[in-house]
This record gives structure tokens, sequence and C-alpha cells, in this order.
């Protein structure tokens, strides 16, 4: 345990990234917002806390994906704009649920072909099915509105066992990431690619046997999929298809994972870090609107943060 | 099938590969006896790993037919290759530096528990045992970016033997080994030769090809010469078969006598274990760095603009000591004192290929102008050039990117021609252009030197080094280990007094 601790904060024991900061920042927020506010520590702000979080922390994890491949999706948050359009539009449920997902995997396939096939810069392929996908997100939807199943607002804000459901939307989200991350030989494979596009080899991986452009591709379907899965729990919360919901949440997911030690270059990061970067921008959001400062404050405090973590990394140590 | 055995384990035969206009590798043979040690030597460049990554999937061949066991081989991947048997070490490092050794160990064939996780503990206990046995004391969970450079080309190997694969490829295995590992390394392919497998060999050290193989395979300039049995050669004899081609009359006359030094070093070092050498190059001199590839040529040649760091000397230039350039200004100082750094790949480090012929050829000029002076077209330095050049072009506003390789080192030189420099440091001065070119490029530096100008020079093309250059100087082991005149000079010498100070060395 304390061996795992210590290689949070240390880039030569292991590729987690610099995990071990946004730890201790989450320990400080957390012990400051207790000790300076009463309603922070209530039972109540905390799990109002836990559903302010999970959209993004879905959204992040998926986003981890491409970001270990030496990629970016730009696409995320139209797909989770697209999703909850899809929801509701007038369908059953059993047609609508298969079909966000059915719809987001096709959006990843799409985001990877064209990047391994076709050789477009992640970025660019992304930002233009980003554009794509919100003007067809805006011809179901242009404005906020319609039904969303029930199941789905039971589903979210329900409650369970005596807790509520965004809880165990996160225990599902990250124990399946934690699965196909660190309990596949396709986590692995993710890995190693990055690895290598870090370290500019990009044929080493291909000559391990490696299939590098399918796993990239399944890359990119797992960030759209883990979109969706954001897209749908936001649908249950504000009970309605918008258009802009997923507004600017790729950049957030981004931020998320870089605050948890992910490396942008690729292979060097983590599922915990990532989650506790999307642990800081919630508690960061939640501390400061108790504290009454205004949004426009919250954002600039956001990106300073993200370059003061991201400063403290180094990523010639890490012989990448 | 014949006598119940197949003679040969892999046949390769008319092998052909072409990267774009340049053909590497023509009409080449190889056949593998099981159970036997196969080296392949020639001179750098001549295809060995070029065949070699042809024979692991790396690269596709043009034409010529691979069998195995007498079954024809079809290898689009490294996938294909790997699960036909065949196991590489390439020469560079190739190990991802974010996963452990046990990862990468094991990484593309991990063995699975049944929930379909990569079975950690066992990759783990089996990466220990397979070390082990390389007597290398390693922790399996290491990442591989904490490794020496020894032990990662160590880790290679255990990689490739690992692989449990019928062929195991070593291209030049033991570049970053001492002699205690070679040894160490020699046993475990003595181990894999007994159980009948075939381990192709390349190196440049004689003294390992005759301890450790059993036949020797010889290339050519991308043309197969000869196979013979190890014990049926001399290293004299195989020398001979790797360099044994006349000299093309395609080189000017030498320079007269030379008295005026331009550029000393004293007590240089290029490394920080090197031996400190003095190097002199005099007014009217081409001098070029020769040896076996990579021995510190690249690194001695950019010390000289700041691009490598200097481990201790002196530099004198026109008789004048200056400090060692640094990194961050190197080329520019260099410049301003009369040094022009030309690099040896035109297309990443030297010409801006989307930028025009003109463009190209005055960049340097501008370069010495403060940044916002106006930029001039300086047509008459563009048409000067180009006519002292002939280089061939549409007009000087094409983009370099569409000349010829020849034309496009044409370009390169004439930029610090245009400079007026008084030495030039040239890496490569010929790479990838036809043989005209290359003849018109020796005739310019030669008219260079005859007008007071001097030339350090490097090249991969030993035959290149001898009819250019006036005086030679041997690298080995990042240090000058013998000088000689060019015109004396002959292939075989070069290479045996690089391989006999190596033999010193280790």
């Amino acid at each position: 345990m304390i061996a795992f601790l210590r290689s949070g904060f240390s880039t030569r024991r292991s590729r987690n990234g610099l995990w071990g900061v946004p730890l201790v920042i989450v320990v400080l927020l957390v012990a400051v917002l207790t000790l300076a506010t009463e309603q922070f520590a209530t039972r109540e702000n905390l799990f109002n806390l836990v559903a302010q979080a999970m959209p993004l922390l879905i959204a992040a994890i998926g986003q981890l994906f491409v970001i270990i491949v030496g990629g970016l999706d730009l696409s995320v948050g139209s797909v989770i704009s697209f999703s909850t359009a899809i929801l509701s539009l007038d369908a059953p449920a059993v047609v609508l649920i298969p079909a966000v997902f059915v719809l987001a995997g096709l959006v990843g396939l799409i985001n990877g072909l064209v990047i391994t096939r076709l050789n477009v810069h992640p970025i660019i392929a992304t930002l233009a099915m980003q554009y794509i996908l919100l003007g067809i997100t805006r011809i179901l939807r242009p404005v906020s509105g319609g039904d969303i199943p029930q199941i789905i607002i039971s589903a979210v804000q329900g409650s369970f066992l005596g807790l509520p459901m965004p809880v165990f939307w996160g225990v599902i989200a990250i124990g399946l990431a934690a699965k196909l991350l660190y309990g596949t030989r396709f986590g692995l494979h993710l890995f190693g690619i990055g690895g290598g596009v870090a370290a500019g080899m990009e044929d080493a991986a291909r000559n391990f046997g490696i299939r590098v452009d399918r796993n990239i591709v399944l890359a990119y379907v797992a960030c759209s999929l883990f979109a969706a899965l954001a897209g749908v729990f936001l649908a249950g919360r504000i009970v309605s298809g918008d258009p802009n919901v997923g507004l600017l949440f790729e950049l957030d997911a981004i931020t998320a994972a870089a605050i948890g030690g992910t490396q942008l270059s690729g292979g060097v990061g983590s599922l915990h870090g990532t989650v506790l970067g999307a642990v800081i921008l919630a508690l960061l959001a939640n501390g400061m609107n108790m504290a009454n400062i205004s949004p426009f404050v919250q954002t600039a405090i956001k990106g300073g943060l993200l370059l003061a973590i991201v400063g403290l990394q180094s990523r010639k140590k890490m012989g990448l | 099938m014949f006598d119940g055995q197949q003679e040969y384990l892999v046949e390769m035969r008319g092998i052909s590969k072409a990267f774009g206009p340049n053909r590497v590798l023509r009409d080449v043979s190889l056949c593998l006896r099981p159970g036997s040690v196969h080296a392949l030597m020639g001179e750098n460049g001549a295809g060995k790993s070029t065949l070699m990554k042809i024979l692991a999937g790396v690269h596709k061949r043009d034409k010529g037919l691979i069998r195995m066991n007498g079954v024809d081989l079809n290898l689009p991947s490294p996938r294909e290759a790997l699960s036909a048997g065949i196991s590489t070490v390439f020469q560079e490092l190739s190990l991802l530096p974010n996963l452990t050794i046990a990862e990468n160990m094991f990484l593309g064939r991990e063995p699975q528990t049944r929930t379909g996780a990569p079975d950690r503990r066992r990759m783990r206990a089996e990466t220990a045992a397979a070390l082990a046995e390389l007597d290398l004391k390693l922790d399996p969970d290491q990442l591989v970016s904490t490794l020496t450079i020894a032990e990662r080309q160590f880790v290679e190997i255990a990689h490739g033997i690992k692989a449990d694969a019928s062929v195991l490829i070593l291209d030049e295995p033991t570049a970053a080994l001492n002699a205690a590992d070679v040894e160490v390394l020699n046993r475990s392919i003595r181990n894999l030769r007994a159980k009948g497998r075939v381990i192709v060999y390349i190196s440049h050290r004689m003294d390992e090809i005759f301890g450790i193989c059993d036949e020797v395979t010889v290339l050519k300039d991308g043309q197969y010469v000869g196979t013979r049995a190890i014990a049926d050669v001399t290293p004299d004899q195989l020398i001979a078969m790797m360099v044994g081609r006349e000299l093309a009359d395609l080189f000017p006359a030498r320079a007269g006598n030379l008295a005026q030094p331009v550029l000393e070093l004293r007590g240089f070092k290029a490394a920080p274990k090197a031996r400190a050498f003095d190097l002199t190059l005099h007014q009217g001199e081409i001098l070029g760095l020769a040896g076996l590839e990579g021995q510190g040529q690249q690194r001695i040649m950019r010390a000289l603009i700041g691009r490598h760091p200097v481990f201790g000397g002196s530099l004198h230039l026109h008789g004048q000591a200056l400090k060692f350039p640094n990194r961050a200004n190197g080329i520019r100082s260099m410049a301003r004192l009369g040094l022009g750094f030309v690099p040896e790949d035109r297309k990443e480090e030297g010409l801006m290929l989307g930028l025009s012929v003109a463009a190209n050829l005055v960049i340097g000029l501008h370069a010495e102008k403060p940044a916002v002076a106006p930029a001039r077209a300086l047509r008459d330095v563009v048409q000067r050039m180009s006519d002292a050049l002939r280089i061939k072009t549409a007009s000087p506003a094409t983009p370099v990117g569409a000349l010829s390789g020849g034309n496009q080192q044409k370009v390169l030189l004439g930029r610090y021609l245009a400079q007026g420099l008084k030495v030039l440091v040239i890496e490569e001065p010929t790479r990838g252009v036809d043989i005209g070119a290359k003849s018109e490029i020796y005739g310019l530096l030669r008219d260079f030197t005859n007008a007071g100008g001097a030339v350090l020079v490097t090249s991969r093309e030993t035959v290149e080094l001898i009819g250019l250059c006036d005086r030679l100087a041997i690298v080995h082991g990042d240090t000058v280990v013998a000088e000689m005149p060019a015109g004396q000079a002959t292939e075989h010498g070069i290479l045996a007094a690089a391989l006999t100070t190596e033999g010193v060395a280790a």
C-alpha cells in the first residue's frame, strides 16, 4: 500500500503518471471545505457532489482510453448532447437505449477508422466529427425539450440500498474501465501502443505483433461508448434532450485526465488518477459555488490548476 | 520429403527490394540450415538489415520467394513472421519504455488467466527465469525506461529467445555489450543451436563471427556475394568478399601540399569515457572521418556546432582559440566564424521541402541578418548558385521537394557555398544520390577546397571517402584510432584498422 502510494509521486516506478499530486489536492480540498463551510460535509451535499461529478467522470474515463494511445477525442461533447437528443425522441426505451450505444459505437468506429486508415490527425478527425454530430443533434432537437424514458430518470435520480443511484453509475463505469485497462490484453496493448508513439517508435508495438490499428479504433469506440453513458446519465438528470448540454465536455474530460497525471503524448496515465482529476474539478465547482465565487473566476482557476499540475510533470524523466 | 529431412529450414531466394528509386536488394538469396548459426556480413548499407527486416515481416519484399520447412511464406507484417516462428532482435532498440520487462517479454502473446486478464504471475515467473538464464539480476516488474542501454539490449535478446521461435535473428546484438556479456550470449546461442534452431547473426566483429558461427553469407551493395562455411575462410578473405570492388573513376584529383591549419582539435573528447585525440584540418584539404557506422563520427562532427556535448579538449579556428559552441546558437555563431554544417538528412534537417529552390538557397544568407531585416529575393545569388552548381529545376520557384535527390543535395550545398564560408563540415555528402550527381558533387567540393576552403566529411560509403578525401582519420569508439593518406587507403585497410583496435579494446 505504502509502495503503491509512493509510486504516485514517482515517474520511474510505474506508467501511472503523477496521480499522487491530485490525491493530495483532493485530500486538501476536502479538508479545507469541511473546515471552512458547514454545508460541505453534509450527506446531502456529498451525494449531490457525486451526481454533479458523474457525467464528467464517465466522459474522462472514456477520454483516457484514447489519450493512452496518444490520441485525443474532441467529439465527446457532441456525443453526449447527441445521446440526450436520441433519448428524448418519441420511441420506447427498449429501442432508444440500445440505439444510443449503437450509434455512439458507430461514431467511435468512424473516428478510429478515419484516424488509422485515412491518417487524419486525431484532433482534426474528431473535431470534424464534433461539428457533424452537433449539426445532426440540432436537427433532431433544435432546443432543449422532449421526454426521457422514465426508467432512465429512475436509474439516475432514485436510490438503492440507501445510496443514491449515481454512486452505482460510478462503480459500474470505473469497474468496467478497470477491467478493460488492467484486466485484459487489450488494455496492456493500448499502453504499449501509446508508449511507442510517445517514444517516437511508432512501429515498435507493431513489431511485437500487436494489431495496432485495430486497437486504436477500439480505443475510440470505447471513448464514444463512455461518452454515450455520460449522455444517458445527463439525460436522466435534466429530464430532456438538450443540444448544448455536452458543450465543452471534451475539454473538461481532457483536463480531468491531465490533472490526474495522464500524459497527452501517450503511454502514461491511470484510471485512479483520472477519477481523482474529475473529482477535483467537481470539488472545485462545488466549493466555489458555496463560497459564492463567480463561475467566470472558477473557469480561470480551473485553467490555472491545469497548468500548475501539468507543469509539475517532466516528460523527459520518464524516458518517453 | 527428400531423404526424410529438409536440407534448409529457411530459404530466401531472389529477394529484391527498393525504397523509392533506391534499390536496396537485388536478387539476394539466403539459405539457413537447422541447428546452425549463420553470419550475415557486408559493409554498411549492403542490405543486411533490410534482408532481415523482410524475413521479420517489417518490410515487404518486391520480388522473391521465402520458404520455411518447404512451405511458401507470405510475410505482410511482423505478426505473421512471429507466428511462423521467426523472432528478431533488431539493431535499434525497440522495447517499449513505459512497460515493465515482463510486459515487454510477453507483449502480443500474453498468457491469460481464466478471466481473460494477462497472467501477470506467470509472466513474472517466466521472465525471471529467462533473465536468470542470461545471468541478469533485474526485477521483471521494472519499467524498461529505467534500464541502461546494455540491460535493454539483454532484455531484447531474452525476448527474442523467449519467443521459442525456430529462427532467431540477431542484428548486431553485441553493440552495447562487453566481453563478459558476449560470452553469456554465446552460451545461449549454443543452447539454441543444440536444439536445432537457426540463428542469423549480424555483426562486424570478426572474433565473434569466427567464435560462434557455422556459415557466413556476404552481401555487397544489395547483392549476394557468396556463402561459405566458416571453417573454409579466413578473416582476410571475408573482408575481401565484403569490399572487393573497383574504384570507379568518379573522383577529382587530390590536393597538393597542405600547410596552413584551419581547424585544430586538441585533446578532444566526444564521449565521457572516450580516449582524447587530436585532429587538424588544413586549408585546401578534404579530411574524412572513416570507420564503421555509428562509432562516433557523427558525434565528433556535431560537437563542432554544439549539437553534441564535448567532454574535454580545445578548438582553434584559423589559429584563434574558441570555446566549444553551445546547442542554442552553435550553428549561427560558427557560421559567423566561417564554418558551416551540412546535415546528413537533407529532408529532415537540411531542406525545407515545401519551399522553393530559391528560398532554400538564400536562407543561409538571410539567417545571418537580424530577424526583422527585409528578406530580399537575392535573385542574382540564386542565379549564380544555380549556374555554378548546375541545379536542374524548372524554375527557381519550384518546391525543392520536387527535385531529384542529387539536385536537392546540390541546393543544400549551394546554401552554404552562397554564404561564402571557409570551412564546411559535411555529413553524408551524397546520400541517396545517383552516380552522376555524386561525381558532380565531388567536383564541387574539390573546387571549394582548391579556392581555399577546407572540408571535414563523413560517409557510410568508405569508397567515397577514399576517393574524395586527401586524408582519412579512422574513428572507433568515439576516438580517432588511426590516420592515413586517402591515396594509400583501402577499404580493407580501414576495416582492419577499426577492427584490430576493437579487438584490443575488448
